[in-house]
Parts: structure tokens; C-alpha cells; sequence
């Protein structure tokens, strides 16, 4: 049987501050409060990464969280999709090349959307959401250990990413639906 | 032969109700909030959606007990909506609790264990004082039997309101609802005993959280069982009042707890069975 549709109809969120100055985190809880109420969809916020679909990640990623952020991405089941949340996710927005800081959370995890704006809005948080719940539905549970495994990190100057682990991924999903 | 048909199709569809009333209740709650809330049929679109999940378990003991605790909470509702002795099903609902606190000591997450840790405690919060209502039963019918409460005269809300007042009290600590759910307390301890659960593991926990909520208005519906409409109000009425609480309420310590429910609800059960043992009421 089939159980890929309901993927979008209970996406449970985990939200994860690697490190950020708290502004798009408290847009995340405004996307929750009654006013956007991401509970129409059947988002939860919970606080378990064994037991949710989302990661919503926002803020640089500080040296200091780095290995949590892997170990929170390693600990969720599969299938999983990652959100960027805010400038600083994406790319290290204000606080790129400080030494404190690497440039954004796809140096180590594959990340399949990208949320702009400093901070984002709760439009454009959900719309990520939504976004990200097309590319969930696709996804099986092989797949992505599979492409990680095949997959080393680009070395791009003083930085390493794994941009490219998401992107094949993304091939992938298109191929099959084709 | 008759009489068993209603029971044993409550019990069939016992998870399946527990889900409309929970997805019922999450409405509900966000109404209160002023928010739309999630579709009716969303605790089914999770179960199906944690279904398909990659299966990740700790170890096989901490997912059995999870299992375990899923079939003897089932087990503990059968007994009870079959009229059997209401002290059994009590110890049967205790059995199926004492389970879910093994498996949160089984693994070495330390939120498992704070979580089994406060189980505990609320078990102890609310056990006494459903002992106490189920003596004040036996007293009252003279049996244990559920099913002598069915035939009773009267309603037993008319005969021990100061029962019925005592399980409103411990009713959030055993739903684990705000301000008693400490047990649970998803911004603090990330649920707790749950919290290791996860995929297909995670539902039994999670569908044996439904049978919970059918357990605790059965336990309601017996004090109005004689009339179904008396029956029924009441279940209406707690309903309303248990979300009515956890959504205008902070969550409490477990000192605060204990001492609440030992020191207010377990008196109040006590005075009830003085009640009733001198037939005042």
C-alpha cells in the first residue's frame, strides 16, 4: 500500500538554532500562534527528532553546534527533509567568515529548501514548508542514505559543503516522477 | 448472548473511537485558542504517515514493552466495558503503567528516565484515590462487578458527588493533561517516556494514548451508567472541562502535584467513603 500521501498531511516539525540571534526562531513560533495556526495542516512542533519529518534549522552554524546539528540530522528517521530558515542558515548571512562561524548548514547536512530574508516571514516559512512536503512525498527511505554514502563534501576554498548531495537527490525525485 | 454485542464492538473499535475523540479534541482545543485546528481525521493521518517511517528501535525489550503496554491497556479496557471487577481493571490499567515505566528505564536517555520517573509519581498521585472510589462502589452495590453499577437504582453521581469530585481532580494527572502533565511535558522533557519511541513503535505508544481517553470517560460514564443521557452529559461535561483546564493553566512541579492530590483529592474520596459507609447519602 501506498502511504505516500499522508507524508504531507502529518508533517511533524523539529526546529533546530544552530546558533542564530532568535529572530527567525521567533517567526517559527508565529507560524504556530493563532494567527498563521501551521496546525490547519497538521504540523506539530515537537521537540523529538526520532519522531519528526522537518528539520527546520535556523541561524550560522557555530563550531560549538555543528556536531549536534549532524547528530539531531543522523538521529530522525528517514524519510527526512531539511529547511534552511533565514540568511543566516542559508549561507552564514552577517556572520559569514567570522571565526566562530561556518557559512551555512549545508556544509554538513544536504538541505532541500532554502528560506530567504533576515528574518523570514511566516508566509514564506510555510511556503518553504510547503515546499519542502512536495519534495517529502517523493522521497523514499533507500534513497538518501544511499546518495549521502556515494556522495564526499566539495571542498570550495576554506569551506566544505555537500550542496551537490541534495541536488542529486533532487535529480532523482524528478526522474521518478518522469 | 445480546447483551455482550454492544461491549464487544466498543472493544473492537475501541482504538478507532479513541482516534475520532482525540482528533475531536485537538479541535476543540484550538477553537478555544481562536485557531482553526487540524482535519478530524489528523491522529489517522499520523498513525498512517508513522507507519512508512524507517524503523529505528533502541533495543527489542524497550520496543516490546511499548507493544506490551499498547495490548495490556486494550486488555484493562475489554475487562472493563465487559462489567468485570472493577478492582482488576484497575490493576490491569497499573500493570499496562508499570510497563510503559520499564521501558522508560530500559534505555539510557535520562529525559526516559525523568519521564518514568514522573509517571511514577503520577501513578501515585491518582492510584488511591481510584481505589477508594472502587471500594465506595462496593460499598454502595455490593459488588465489585461493573455491571452491579449499570443495574443500580440511581445514578452514582446522586449517591457520591464527592467521588465524582475527587476523579475531576485526578483526571488531568491521568490523561496527562496541564496543569498535571508533568509526566508528558513536551517543553521540558520532549515527552518523556515516548521520547526513545519512534516509526512504527512510536504509534503503539501513541494509539495507546486513545484507549487512555477511553478508559478515563468510561470511568466517568459509570457514575451516570444506569441512564444513558445522565451518562452521557457527564462524559460531554468532563470533556469540555478537561480542555477548558489544560488550555488556562501552567504546568505544575511534581511536589506541587503530590501534594495536591494526597492532600485535596485523597481526602475528598475518603470523606465520600465515610459518606457512604453511614449511609448519609
Amino acid at each position: 500500500m501506498k502511504l505516500n500521501a499522508f507524508r504531507k498531511k502529518s508533517p511533524w516539525i523539529l526546529h533546530y538554532n544552530a546558533g542564530g540571534c532568535n529572530g527567525c526562531d521567533i517567526e517559527i513560533l508565529a507560524c504556530l500562534a493563532p494567527k498563521y495556526d501551521i496546525e490547519r495542516f497538521g504540523m506539530i512542533n515537537t521537540g523529538n527528532p526520532k519522531q519528526s519529518d522537518i528539520l527546520l534549522v535556523t541561524g550560522p552554524v557555530t563550531k560549538r553546534s555543528r556536531e549536534r546539528l549532524v547528530e539531531i540530522y543522523s538521529q530522525m528517521p528517514e524519510p527526512k527533509v531539511v529547511v534552511s530558515c533565514g540568511a543566516c542558515a542559508c549561507t552564514g548571512g552577517v556572520f559569514r567568515g567570522m571565526y566562530n562561524c561556518e557559512g551555512g548548514i549545508d556544509q554538513y547536512i544536504p538541505v532541500d529548501v532554502y528560506v530567504c530574508g533576515c528574518g523570514s516571514r511566516p508566509e514564506q516559512i510555510i511556503d518553504g514548508v510547503i515546499q519542502a512536503l512536495a519534495i517529502l512525498e517523493k522521497k523514499t527511505k533507500e534513497l538518501e542514505v544511499s546518495v549521502r554514502l556515494k556522495n564526499e563534501a566539495v571542498k570550495e576554498g576554506t569551506q566544505l559543503n555537500r550542496r551537490n548531495i541534495a541536488g542529486e537527490i533532487k535529480k532523482l525525485i524528478t526522474i521518478e516522477k518522469n | 448472548m445480546n447483551d455482550l454485542v454492544v461491549p464487544v464492538i466498543l472493544i473492537v473499535l475501541a482504538p478507532l473511537i479513541g482516534g475520532l475523540v482525540y482528533g475531536f479534541e485537538r479541535i476543540v482545543k484550538a477553537r478555544m485558542q481562536q485557531r482553526w485546528g487540524p482535519p478530524l481525521l489528523q491522529p489517522f493521518y499520523d498513525v498512517l504517515k508513522l507507519a512508512d517511517k524507517r524503523k529505528m528501535i533502541v533495543h527489542s525489550t524497550h520496543a516490546f514493552l511499548g507493544i506490551m503496554h499498547f495490548v495490556s491497556l486494550w486488555f484493562a479496557l475489554a475487562v472493563l466495558l465487559l462489567g468485570g471487577d472493577l478492582i482488576l481493571v484497575i490493576f490491569l490499567h497499573l500493570l499496562s503503567t508499570s510497563l510503559l515505566i520499564l521501558a522508560g528505564y530500559s534505555t539510557r536517555s535520562i529525559f526516559s528516565h525523568l519521564g518514568a520517573n514522573r509517571t511514577a509519581i503520577s501513578t501515585l498521585c491518582y492510584e488511591p484515590v481510584l481505589i477508594l472510589f472502587a471500594v465506595s462502589v462496593f460499598i454502595q452495590t455490593g459488588s465489585f462487578e461493573v455491571a452491579s453499577i449499570f443495574s443500580y437504582n440511581q445514578p452514582l453521581v446522586l449517591k457520591m458527588p464527592l467521588a465524582f469530585m475527587a476523579l475531576l481532580m485526578i483526571l488531568p494527572i491521568k490523561l496527562k493533561k496541564s496543569p498535571f502533565d508533568i509526566a508528558e511535558a513536551h517543553q521540558e522533557i520532549t515527552g518523556g517516556v515516548e521520547l526513545e519511541y519512534s516509526g512504527i513503535f512510536f504509534e503503539a505508544i501513541y494509539t495507546a494514548k486513545w484507549l487512555d481517553y477511553i478508559f478515563c470517560y468510561t470511568l466517568v460514564y459509570l457514575f451516570g451508567a444506569n441512564d444513558p443521557l445522565v451518562g452521557m452529559g457527564l462524559v460531554l461535561f468532563v470533556f469540555l472541562y478537561i480542555n477548558a483546564l489544560d488550555n488556562s493553566s501552567a504546568r505544575v512541579n511534581y511536589k506541587q502535584m503530590l501534594r495536591f492530590s494526597l492532600l485535596v483529592a485523597l481526602p475528598i474520596a475518603f470523606i465520600n467513603l465515610l459518606l457512604t459507609i453511614l449511609h448519609l447519602l
